[in-house]
C-alpha cells in the first residue's frame, strides 16, 4: 500500500520550457522573455516551476506569492493566455511542453511578474467596503436570519487576488471603471441587510466608470479562482439601480438586538 | 519605476480561452464597430441621389460591382448578418443586464463553474441563435434571389 502512494513521488515526468516575461526596471527599457527549462514532477505547479527557476536557474526572476495554496490571492498571473493563480495551475494539468508566463495585465508592472495592485485596492475602497450605520456606537449586536446572509454569502469569499481586473475587456480600455472586484463588493453590502450606506454607495457605483461601464462579457466570473462571480453581483446591482428609477429602493437596516453586558461587567 | 501594462481595445478582440459570454462581446463590438462604419457609408451613397440621376445609376453599379465582380449581394449578406446578431444579442443582453434570467446568489462550489454565464442565459443564446439563424437565412434568400419566404 505504501509502495503504491509513493510510487510517483519526486519522479521528474517531463521538462518542460518557461517562458516568463522578465522586466528588471533599473536595466530594462522593455520588457523581454527568457526561457527555462524546468524538470516537472507529479503535482508541481506553475508557482513550483517559478520557484525552481529562482532557486537553481536565476536567482534575480522576481513574483509574488505567499501561502500556496490559493487562499492570499498574491500569485495571479497570466499562465498560456489566461489569468490563473499560479499556485493553483497544476503543470500536467495544463498539458503543454511549453508554458508561457505573463504579469496580469491591465495594472502596471513593477518588476518582472509583481503587478502594482494600487488601482485595485484604490477601487475597493471607493465603494466603502464596510457596514455603514446611522448611530455611532453599535448597542447591541445586529440580527441576521441565515436566509438574509444567503443573499451576499457567495460575494464575501473574494479574496483580492485580481484576477476579475486583469481579464475584464472594460477595464483594459477604461482606466477609471472600477472593475468587477469593486462592484461586487458594493453589492454585497448593499444586499446586507444590516446596511444602511446604499445613497453614500450611490455617487460612485451609479456613475460614467461605476456599474453601467460592465458589458457583461463574463471574463471576471470565467477567471474568478474562488467562484464568486462577480458577473452576477454586478447585474443585480444594476437590477437595483434600475428599479431604484421608479421604486426608490430603501434599505431598512435591522434591528439591533437585546443590550447586552459582557462578562467582565465593562460595556 | 513602474510600467504601464494595459491591455487596451485590442484585448476585445482576443475572446480565446474565457468563454461563450466573452466571444459573443467581441462579436458584439465588432458588428457594432462594422454597422456604424456601414452607415455613414449608406449615408454617404444614398446622398448621391443629389447629384442626378446619371451619378446615382452610376454609383449604384460601382457599388454592385466592385473591382468588376459581382460581390454586391454577398457584402449585403454580411452586412444583414452582423445587423442580425448585434440586434438578437442585444435583446439577450437588455434582459441579462437588468438581473433578469439570472440565478440567485448560490453557494460557489468546486470547480467553480459561474451559473451567471449558464443556465437561462444559456437557454437564452440557444433560443435566440435559433431565430438569428433563422432571420438571416430569410434574409439572406431574399438578397439572392428577391423571394420572400
Amino acid at each position: 500500500m505504501e509502495q503504491l502512494i509513493l510510487k510517483d513521488f519526486g519522479e521528474v515526468v517531463k521538462t518542460v520550457t518557461f517562458r516568463v516575461r522578465r522586466y528588471d526596471p533599473e536595466k530594462d527599457d522593455a520588457p523581454r522573455y527568457e526561457e527555462y527549462r524546468v524538470p516537472v514532477q507529479k503535482g508541481m505547479t506553475v508557482l513550483d516551476g517559478i520557484l525552481y527557476i529562482k532557486e537553481h536557474i536565476d536567482h534575480t526572476l522576481s513574483a509574488r506569492y505567499s501561502c500556496r495554496m490559493g487562499i492570499c490571492g498574491s500569485c495571479g498571473m497570466i499562465i498560456n493566455g489566461k489569468e490563473r493563480l499560479a499556485c493553483q495551475t497544476q503543470i500536467l494539468e495544463l498539458g503543454k511542453d511549453l508554458i508561457k508566463v505573463d504579469p496580469m495585465g491591465n495594472y502596471e508592472v513593477v518588476k518582472d511578474l509583481v503587478p502594482d495592485l494600487s488601482k485595485l485596492f484604490r477601487n475597493h475602497q471607493n465603494v466603502k467596503p464596510f457596514i455603514i450605520r446611522d448611530e455611532e456606537e453599535p448597542k447591541g449586536e445586529y440580527l441576521q436570519t441565515p436566509g438574509q446572509r444567503e443573499r451576499y454569502a457567495m460575494f464575501t469569499d473574494c479574496i483580492l487576488c485580481g484576477l476579475c481586473l486583469s481579464a475584464c475587456p472594460t477595464s483594459a480600455s477604461d482606466e477609471l471603471y472600477l472593475g468587477p472586484q469593486a462592484l461586487a463588493q458594493g453589492f454585497r453590502y448593499i444586499a446586507d441587510n444590516r446596511d444602511l450606506g446604499f445613497e453614500e454607495r450611490l455617487n460612485v457605483l451609479d456613475s460614467k466608470h461605476g456599474v453601467w461601464r460592465c458589458h457583461f462579457s463574463g471574463a471576471c466570473s470565467e477567471v474568478c479562482p474562488k467562484g464568486v462571480d462577480p458577473a452576477l453581483a454586478i447585474q443585480l446591482l444594476r437590477q437595483v439601480m434600475t428599479t431604484n428609477v421608479f421604486v426608490r429602493f430603501k434599505q431598512k437596516g435591522t434591528e439591533t438586538g437585546p443590550e447586552r453586558k459582557s462578562v467582565s461587567g465593562v460595556s | 519605476m513602474t510600467i504601464e501594462n494595459k491591455k487596451g481595445w485590442i484585448s476585445w478582440f482576443n475572446p480565446f480561452k474565457y468563454g461563450s459570454d466573452r466571444w459573443m462581446f467581441a462579436l458584439h463590438r465588432l458588428t457594432g464597430i462594422v454597422l456604424g462604419l456601414y452607415l455613414i457609408a449608406h449615408v454617404w451613397e444614398t446622398s448621391n441621389i443629389l447629384n442626378g440621376q446619371v451619378t446615382w445609376n452610376k454609383i449604384m453599379v460601382d457599388l454592385d460591382y466592385p473591382f468588376g465582380v459581382h460581390f454586391g449581394p454577398y457584402i449585403l449578406s454580411l452586412v444583414l448578418v452582423a445587423a442580425v446578431y448585434h440586434a438578437f444579442n442585444g435583446i439577450r443582453l437588455t434582459i441579462v443586464e437588468n438581473g433578469l434570467m439570472l440565478p440567485r446568489p448560490y453557494r460557489p462550489e468546486y470547480p467553480y463553474k459561474a451559473k451567471s454565464l449558464s443556465g437561462l442565459n444559456n437557454v437564452l443564446k440557444i433560443v435566440l441563435g435559433i431565430f438569428m439563424i433563422a432571420v438571416s437565412a430569410i434574409g439572406i434568400i431574399y438578397i439572392f434571389t428577391g423571394v420572400i419566404i
